[in-house]
């Protein structure tokens, strides 16, 4: 792998992972709220992306809905999607706090998991969904590469920008209200309870357009995409940037990928060694996690800005 | 009728040996206030040790067994120590997250060394007893009896001996315990040794029932979550009923569903109870 594919490998999953912590920085730096269900709400981007652009079901196929549809139908359905599963799962679990948010999210996304996996007849079970039709962006000139980490790149940079604006609001200054005293914000006048499930719903969005693109890059949307460790890796990547700043998230996930691709982009002589230098970059990464989070060294630095 | 019985039965088993693995969970829980999602992979670490030391080495099973829980024990306290002890101050949510990456250096250290592929260990097949129609196998049958004594013994612990007190007292008020003059750091240690201790001895049980894989402790963290969060994370007795009827549960289910559909069921418990009663079975009010 040369450096080209390396640099256009970490700018598309690190754009397109980016959306997702820059959504989780909107849940939990701002809204107070820990989802451990991330992924789940990418799967749903993903399948319903699949799903709409799918040709209908032949051969082996043991999937019932295929609409072959265009592709902007299918990106505007997983943004739909990924919405509806946040309005169903949001609705009875906002109520719990803190951890036992964190729990329910979580039984939430695995609940999808064992779903699609067991329930054939939405994406092939296990097998999944291959050949994912996409956009040729041949037709503008681009090579697919560049087109797709350029995608990802302006999705990322829209998801920013609006939660930038949303967030110097009026309202996202509500929003910090609940966050940091809810009582107070109550006897203002807010409605907590709505604040909160529209945070949650609307921080969906993106991650369903995510799961879309992810759909036309990889081609492929299958269940062992879409496991809890999706949710890890994007927590670690919003605690390794620092929380509550959208640069930091961005940078953050970065970061991460770019560590990833390198170690995968290493050519390994035997099956064992590959393996070895699986184990070696979750153990780099676990320990990574932890001293970040012992030390804090992004909110050390951002103290000491702001008192400078 | 009798499949049924048989199901419910197994699920009896399902449920002992969650019990066992969610105990050591739901102390943690108590007395250092977070959720310890790398304590499954304790689970995974005494089961390993248990096979290096049974199948690869040639011991026999108990004592291999019994290295594997002591080993672990001193693990978990010494995780406890270096990793957890000086982050207490920056509260549960760090904490839960902060053990998300220690799952992920102990699940890849176990990996380096052990590497994929599915394992067993060195011991004679299981032996089947039949009753009432209904078929159970003696190794089900220890992991029913420990469920049992380590209940017991348990509760013995807690109600009865010094330790044990001051555990219950660390628990239910962390400040009015130590200004009463409990030593607050012996206790957080001891409840470090006894929950990763029991965690070893669920691992020996998924050693004993089960086949080894290096992900095997990542399906159990989702179980013991689905136990931990139905028993609500207040009490430990509660644990014994919700460790019970989310194994029989998943389970039964299995008569009427595919069983793949096991751990969707075992979620379907927990959010439909948490629907009806947000603080689990213990109904105790959250502080």
């Amino acid at each position: 792998m040369n450096l080209v594919q390396l640099f256009l490998a970490v700018v598309m999953f690190g754009s397109l992972f980016s959306v997702l912590t820059l959504s989780l920085n909107l849940q939990y730096a701002r809204g107070g709220m820990i989802n451990f269900g991330t992924v789940a709400y990418f799967a749903a981007g993903a399948y319903a992306y699949a799903i709409v652009t799918q040709e209908p079901p032949s051969g082996l196929d043991q999937y019932l809905v295929g609409l072959h549809g265009p592709w902007w139908a299918g990106f505007l359905a997983a943004g739909v999607a990924s919405m509806a599963f946040a309005v169903l799962t949001g609705w009875p679990t906002l109520r719990l706090r803190g951890e036992y948010l964190a729990l329910t999210t979580f039984a939430f996304a695995e609940m999808l998991h064992s779903l699609l996996v067991n329930e054939r007849r939405i994406g092939n079970g296990t097998v999944g969904l291959a050949n994912v039709e996409r956009p040729d962006p041949g037709s503008l000139g681009l090579p697919d590469a560049w087109a797709y980490a350029g995608a990802a790149f302006l999705l990322m940079l829209a998801t920013a920008l609006v939660f930038r604006r949303l967030l110097a609001s009026p309202y996202g200054r509500a929003i910090d209200a609940v966050r940091d005293d809810e009582t107070a914000a109550e006897a203002i006048g807010k409605d907590i309870a709505r604040l909160r499930f529209e945070v949650f719903v609307i921080s969906a969005v993106p991650i369903g357009f995510a799961g879309a693109l992810y759909a036309m890059i990889t081609t492929l949307v299958s269940p062992d995409l879409f496991t809890a460790e999706v949710t890890f890796f994007v927590w670690i990547a919003l605690v390794l940037g620092g929380e509550r700043t959208i640069l930091g998230a961005v940078l953050g996930t970065m970061a991460l990928v770019g560590f990833q691709e390198l170690v995968r982009a290493f050519p390994f002589e035997s099956v064992r060694a590959a393996e070895i230098a699986a184990a070696g970059e979750d153990i780099v990464t676990g320990i990574l996690f932890i001293l970040i989070l012992r030390w804090q060294p992004f909110e050390a630095m951002v103290k000491r800005r702001a008192a400078a | 009728m009798t499949l049924l019985a048989q199901y419910a039965l197994t699920g009896v088993v399902t449920g002992c040996f969650l019990i066992l693995a969610t105990i050591g969970f739901s102390l943690t829980r108590q007395v250092e206030g977070f959720l310890n999602i790398a304590h499954a992979e304790m689970l995974g670490v005494s089961a390993f040790i248990t096979w290096g030391l049974n199948a690869v080495a040639g011991w026999p099973f108990l004592p291999s067994a019994a290295v594997a829980v002591v080993a672990t024990a001193f693990l978990g306290l010494a995780i406890g120590r270096v990793v957890y002890d000086p982050m207490r101050r920056l509260g549960p949510a760090v904490l839960l997250i902060t053990s998300v990456g220690v799952a992920y250096v102990m699940a890849g250290v176990m990996h380096a060394i052990i590497g994929t592929g599915i394992r067993s260990l060195d011991m004679p097949l299981a032996t089947s007893y039949k009753a009432f129609g209904l078929r159970i196998t003696d190794y089900q049958m220890v992991v029913v009896a420990l469920a049992a004594a380590t209940g017991i013994s348990l509760a013995l612990f807690l109600n009865r001996t010094k330790t044990g007190l001051a555990i219950r007292a660390m628990s239910s008020n962390p400040e009015l315990a130590a200004s009463r003059g409990i030593d607050v750091r012996q206790t957080s240690r001891a409840t470090w040794l006894i929950a990763s201790g029991l965690a070893g001895l669920a691992g020996v049980m998924l050693a004993l029932i089960a086949t080894l894989s290096t992900d095997i402790a990542f399906n159990q963290i989702l179980q013991i979550l689905a136990v931990a969060i139905l028993a609500g994370l207040g009490s430990l007795y509660s644990v014994i009923a919700a460790g019970l009827i989310v194994g029989i549960a998943m389970d039964m289910s299995v008569y009427w569903i595919p069983a793949g559909y096991r751990p969707l069921i075992a979620f379907l418990v927990v959010i439909l109870a948490l629907l009806v009663r947000p603080q689990g079975l213990s109904g105790k009010a959250r502080s």
